[in-house]
């Protein structure tokens, strides 16, 4: 994977498992990149994802709907409020019955009514990864879900996470928290320079 | 509310949605409006007083008829004001990096292109509207019953540009200087629309029937162009978001 002359992925071969895996490295080492590229988002230079073994094709809806994504920003509209932006993702993807669930369980019913623009780059967090779980998705990709927060929030996004996390689900969390993500994690993976150094099973230091 | 929404309804909902926005945040209407008056009033200084449609004015080095004169007034100004609002098709998504997340919903691309293309031919209507019977009252232009044909030259343009103007903003989207790079794109190719809307118009302004428009063949034109780009622009937008 390159942006001009610039490597961001190379040589990657990385088999996910169910589970939540923790994504963690230095800054620049593709750990964004990444994540758009198992989200679609981003095309590959060379390579290809595969998810169920079948190679990922972004065209596919039932694929789209399987992925639950935050990325750097938050993916929300900032003139509309929480509820609405909720709403409006929701009903994009067929379903509003989770909406009270991630709201309560991140803690923003008090702000269920507060334009996106108004809240703190925390709070905006924390509604971004409501955002990602209304649906349901099957696949979980979030990029720096703790950025902003302080450690009461940081919880609540753990808890969200491993809320939403079922038998067969794959969630990968990119942070450079690693103790935070380590907490609950099945799996942990280092990258360094676009390149994987470390891949381990079975991180957890706690319960799930 | 379970799964089951369709295609129309999600387009409906990311339109609804624009205009929801819109509604709050007042950018781009109050933009367009402010342009377009600020042209006319602009224009109006730039004909010789007392100037009549039928008329011709000298311009070196012969002259031209005051009709055509106002018609390409008229055009240039709406497509300058399109242009304005055009470039704001996808700040709502850029703000908060919305349009990756719009990007995974399972909604055929087509679709947000059918919600902005809306969007933006809702927009250009509306400043039409308040605009284009000031444009006629500040020129003293007495259309009579050439209204009707006079609303569907509006149509039929705006169709084209919107459809076009909505492709190129999604082209110029992720662009660094997107608000060069849109007109850059897309005035070229406007280029063949708004010689037709402005032909057609000018022989409204001096009272052609509908039957000598038709003959002329600057409707096929149009119609031609507004398929064309409506087309254009629905299989392409997937390939210009990536």
């Amino acid at each position: 994977m390159t942006f001009g002359r610039t490597v961001a992925l190379s040589d990657l071969h990385l088999e996910i498992g169910p589970g939540i895996a923790g994504l963690f490295g230095p800054n620049a080492a593709g750990k964004s990149t990444l994540l758009r590229v198992i989200a679609g988002l981003q095309e590959t230079t060379r390579g290809e994802v595969l998810w169920n073994e079948q190679p990922v094709n972004v065209r596919d809806e039932g694929f789209r709907r399987a992925v639950g994504y935050v990325g750097h920003d938050a993916g929300l509209y900032r003139a509309l409020t929480v509820q609405e932006n909720l709403q409006f993702f929701g009903l994009l993807y067929g379903t509003t019955a989770k909406i009270e669930q991630v709201v309560a369980r991140l803690n923003l019913e008090s702000l269920a009514s507060t334009r996106v623009g108004e809240l703190s780059a925390g709070l905006r967090r924390r509604a971004a990864v409501a955002r990602a779980l209304v649906h349901d998705p099957q696949i979980l990709l979030l990029d720096e879900p703790y950025a902003n927060l302080d450690d009461d929030a940081a919880n609540l996004v753990s808890a969200a996470i491993r809320d939403w996390w079922s038998d067969g689900r794959h969630a990968l969390v990119a942070s450079h928290g690693a103790k935070r993500v380590k907490a609950f994690a099945d799996a942990s993976i280092i990258l360094q320079r676009g390149h994987v150094v470390s891949h381990r099973a079975r991180v957890a230091e706690g319960t799930r | 509310m379970s799964d089951g929404m369709g295609f129309v309804a999600k387009t409906r909902l990311i339109a609804g949605k624009d205009l929801r926005i819109e509604g709050r945040a007042r950018e781009v209407l109050p933009a367009m409006v402010t342009f377009v008056l600020a042209v006319m009033l602009l224009l109006a200084f730039s004909l010789p007083p007392g100037s009549r449609v039928e008329e011709r004015v000298r311009f070196l080095p012969g002259s031209v008829s005051v009709a055509d004169v106002l018609s390409g007034f008229l055009w240039v100004t709406v497509l300058f004001a399109g242009l304005i609002g055009f470039a704001r098709t996808f700040e709502l998504e850029r703000e908060e990096s919305a349009l990756d997340v719009l990007l995974l919903v399972p909604l055929d691309r087509s679709g947000l292109f059918l919600a902005k293309a809306v969007v933006n031919l809702a927009f250009l209507l509306v400043v039409q509207v308040l605009t284009i019977p000031l444009f006629v009252v500040l020129f003293g232009l007495d259309l009579g019953a050439r209204w009707a044909p006079m609303a569907l030259v509006i149509v039929l343009v705006d169709l084209g540009f919107v459809g076009l103007g909505t492709l190129f903003a999604a082209v110029s989207a992720r662009a660094r200087s997107r608000e060069l790079l849109l007109p850059v794109l897309a005035l070229p190719a406007l280029v063949p629309i708004f010689i037709a809307g402005t032909e057609l118009t000018a022989d409204i302004f001096l009272g052609a029937s509908f039957q000598t428009l038709a003959e002329r063949g600057w409707f096929v034109v149009l119609i031609a162009f507004d398929a064309i780009f409506g087309i254009v622009g629905a299989l392409a937008f997937d390939f210009v978001l990536e």
